[in-house]
């Protein structure tokens, strides 16, 4: 009892938190004790000095908070029909003035919107032999769920042991797969499948250069600069490389995913491509069919059905067995050309058709019609009419999400991490859209993204306008939506402006692309790593 | 027993407006009015107290309340609106401070590192005899955010020492601790006025 209390004891004494033997210790010690009394009292004056500084109201209720903040006014249901007026309007503007021009883009070098779409769904050769893709699909999956799971459950992983633990579970996620199907899986910088060697198994390998002479005996799985395919692959090839070639013997389909595509041997099944260059050989031999998206394809040898294709120029000068269907820009069939089943081809010039080309029917050039410039082809007045709704629509996403906006505009300030995500985004997301078109499932999720791709890219001249409009009126004040809203007005105002100016104007366009993007990302990903209601209006604010 | 009833509803803001949340609850727009009116100057002045910057004080009054709408469902009419309010102000604000502060600080800190003096009772009292209420805000304003907001938590809002715990996500039994860390700290910054750096970055 002689001891003194110490300060800690004496605040928990105080406040009640001692257990009631300990409290009457320390009481009876302080009766006792003067020194330990005057502790006591000290601190307990310490607190009223705390409350008092605290509770004291030195300032009013700021103006700008007097009323109830946000959609709080009594629900005023003209305001929702003007709201929804304008954001119709800002859709429409979306679409006439930015999504359109786009589509009429990707029409110009041969992708139809809807063609494309109509084409997958409908066209059953495509469909043939996607079996073997399920087991590469499945992982590419588990991989994006986990990166995904792991991202949104930042919050509750920041210690250690609980990172270890899932780390931990993920790998062992990942081997389960890999010993179910007891493939072989080969990673090397050169990797040589000799002439006298068999896997009896399918073969997964990543290399720099990958060489097949032997015999794979199941599908073969590759990815690296070059691919080349001498032996005999009893499965599916599936590839991701720089250039492929296919001179052996393959029994089942080809999917590629290649800048360069040289078919010299024979695939049993069917070959899809996504390539800039596809070279078939007048010795090769595909008993399917072929689906290509190229830059130019020429074909030489024999094809067993139909032929499929947008590309820029295609040179024919082989076998097709079944129908061909062509869109592009030139098509020349050769003198040793022969088609048994129906052609077709629209494009921009009318085909060169040799006289001793065999063709099944005549070929059917539907001329393809470039809709006449965009910009000439309407009044000025309805140009007026979309730039309002852009600014309407850009008005509406700030009002609507004052608080997102206000963050993104804040980041657009860190422009570095700005530029360099923005970067990431504006190259990453088309990737992620074609690598989702490769795996065929991911059609829908590729067009979403893609999708998203083209409204984020709309809306970063909303957050770098933000940004601008601060410069020019000074930094909004904080909490006003509207004085925010009419800023990024002003700078869109001020963007497109800028972008009207020949040469420069283009290199702005690109550089408001990469540093709104970025910006936009950067706060929904710090929405994300707080798990704030802020991510619920992030994405939502974008697909708006 | 720490924060009787008496006490609880002699605090600011410790209000209960029953009524008004159960309209609220079913949707009634006018007993938000009600309520804000009634609610946002506390809450405005916790986080006046909560965070240095008065901008972000007002910014955060309105977001709490923007999620308090969101978030009524979830309130239980049994317990005390104000300690939920308070809940939710106090989770908004730490969430801020941290973010601001990135992870620089880490979760446990230094509190391991306390030392427990015996401090002279004399000179603890004369400090608090010469410091007005305004040199103590000022002070508060230069802390770091863990201990100011440990003070706030609990002189203002009359948090007991569970809830503190929770909001600052500390274990209960260091929330003595930092309290008197942050004491501590403020004594400092009563008697050397400027010599914490803002934020308390030390």
């Amino acid at each position: 009892m002689a001891e003194h209390v110490d300060e800690m004891a004496c605040l928990l004494y105080l406040e009640g938190q001692l257990e009631r033997a300990r409290a009457r210790e320390v009481s009876a010690h302080t009766e006792a004790c003067a020194g330990c009394r005057e502790l006591l009292r000290a601190l307990g004056s310490e607190t009223k000095l705390l409350r008092r500084a605290m509770i004291e109201e030195d300032e009013p209720l700021p103006e700008r908070l007097a009323a109830l903040p946000g959609r709080s006014g009594p629900p005023l249901p003209w305001i929702w029909g003007a709201v929804l007026g304008l954001a119709a309007t800002g859709v429409y503007g979306l679409y006439a003035g930015f999504l359109e021009p786009v589509i009429g883009r990707l029409d110009e070098i041969g992708f139809g919107g809807s063609d494309v779409v109509s084409m997958l769904i409908f066209q059953g050769a495509f469909w043939k032999g996607w079996q073997s893709m399920i087991s590469l699909i499945q992982i590419l999956a588990m991989v994006t769920m986990a990166v995904a799971s792991v991202a949104l459950g930042r919050k509750w992983l920041r210690r250690p042991s609980a990172m270890a633990v899932v780390l931990a579970s993920f790998c062992a996620l990942l081997a389960l797969p890999g010993g179910a199907s007891a493939a072989e899986v080969r990673h090397a910088q050169i990797y040589t499948l000799h002439k006298d060697e068999v896997v009896k198994n399918d073969l997964y390998v990543a290399a720099g250069r990958v060489r097949i002479d032997g015999t794979v005996d199941g599908d073969l799985v590759a990815a690296g600069e070059s691919v080349d395919v001498d032996g005999h692959v009893t499965g599916d090839v599936i590839a991701f490389t720089k250039n492929l070639r296919i001179s052996g013997k393959v029994d089942g389909s080809v999917r590629v995913f290649a800048n360069t595509l040289v078919l010299s041997g024979a695939v049993g099944r069917n070959v899809t491509s996504f390539t800039e260059v596809l070279d078939q050989d007048s010795a090769s031999q595909v008993n399917g069919g072929l689906t290509a998206f190229s830059g130019s394809i020429s074909l030489d040898g024999k094809i067993g059905r139909d032929f499929l294709a947008f590309a820029k120029n295609t040179t024919l000068s082989g076998f097709i067995g079944g129908d061909m269907k062509l869109r592009g820009r030139a098509l020349s069939i050769g003198s040793t050309a022969q088609i048994q089943g129906s052609a077709n081809f629209t494009g921009k010039e009318p085909a060169e058709v040799s006289a001793q080309a065999k063709l099944g029917s005549p070929l059917v050039y539907k001329e393809y019609k470039e809709e006449p410039r965009r910009w000439a082809s309407h009044h000025y007045g309805m140009q007026i009419v979309w730039s309002l709704g852009t600014l309407l629509f850009g008005l509406v996403v700030f009002l609507l999400w004052p608080g997102f906006a206000r963050r993104v505009s804040g980041e657009a300030g860190n422009y570095g991490a700005s530029f360099g995500l923005g970067a990431l985004v504006l190259f990453g997301m088309p990737i992620a859209f074609g690598f989702a078109l490769v795996t065929m499932i991911g059609i829908p999720l590729g067009i979403a993204v893609l999708m998203l791709w083209l409204v984020l890219l709309y809306c970063a001249q909303f957050a770098v306008g933000a940004i601008v409009g601060g410069w020019i009126l000074g930094a909004a004040p904080a909490g006003d939506g509207w004085a925010l809203a009419a800023r990024m007005l002003l700078g869109v105002v001020a963007i497109r402006v800028v972008i009207l100016v020949p040469h420069l104007g283009g290199l702005a366009h690109f550089a408001v692309f990469l540093w709104g993007m970025g910006a936009i990302a950067l706060a929904v990903y710090k929405g994300f790593q707080r798990g704030t209601p802020a991510v619920a209006s992030g994405p939502a604010a974008q697909t708006a | 027993m720490e924060g009787t009833k008496t006490k609880r509803m002699s605090a600011p803001g410790r209000i209960e407006p029953a009524e008004a949340i159960q309209r609220a609850q079913a949707g009634d727009a006018e007993a938000w009015g009600e309520i804000y009116r009634q609610c946002a100057p506390a809450i405005f002045r916790f986080c006046r107290r909560a965070l240095p910057v008065r901008e972000d004080a007002e910014d955060a009054t309105t977001e709490i309340f923007m999620k308090v709408r969101e978030k009524i469902g979830q309130y239980d009419p049994a317990r005390s609106f104000s300690a939920w309010l308070y809940k939710v102000s106090a989770n908004h604000c730490w969430d801020m401070l941290r973010r601001r502060k990135g992870r620089q600080d880490k979760e446990t800190e230094d509190v391991a590192e306390l030392p427990l003096a015996h401090p002279a009772p004399g000179q603890l009292e004369r400090l608090i005899e010469r410091s007005t209420s305004e040199e103590v805000r000022g002070a508060l304003a230069r802390l770091n955010a863990r201990a100011r907001m440990a003070l706030v938590l609990r002189y203002y809002s009359e948090m007991n020492y569970d809830e503190i715990a929770e909001a600052l996500g500390v274990p209960r039994g260091y929330v003595g601790v930092v309290l008197l860390r942050a004491r501590q700290e403020l004594r400092q910054a009563l008697e050397r006025p400027g010599a914490l750096a803002a934020g308390g970055s030390r």
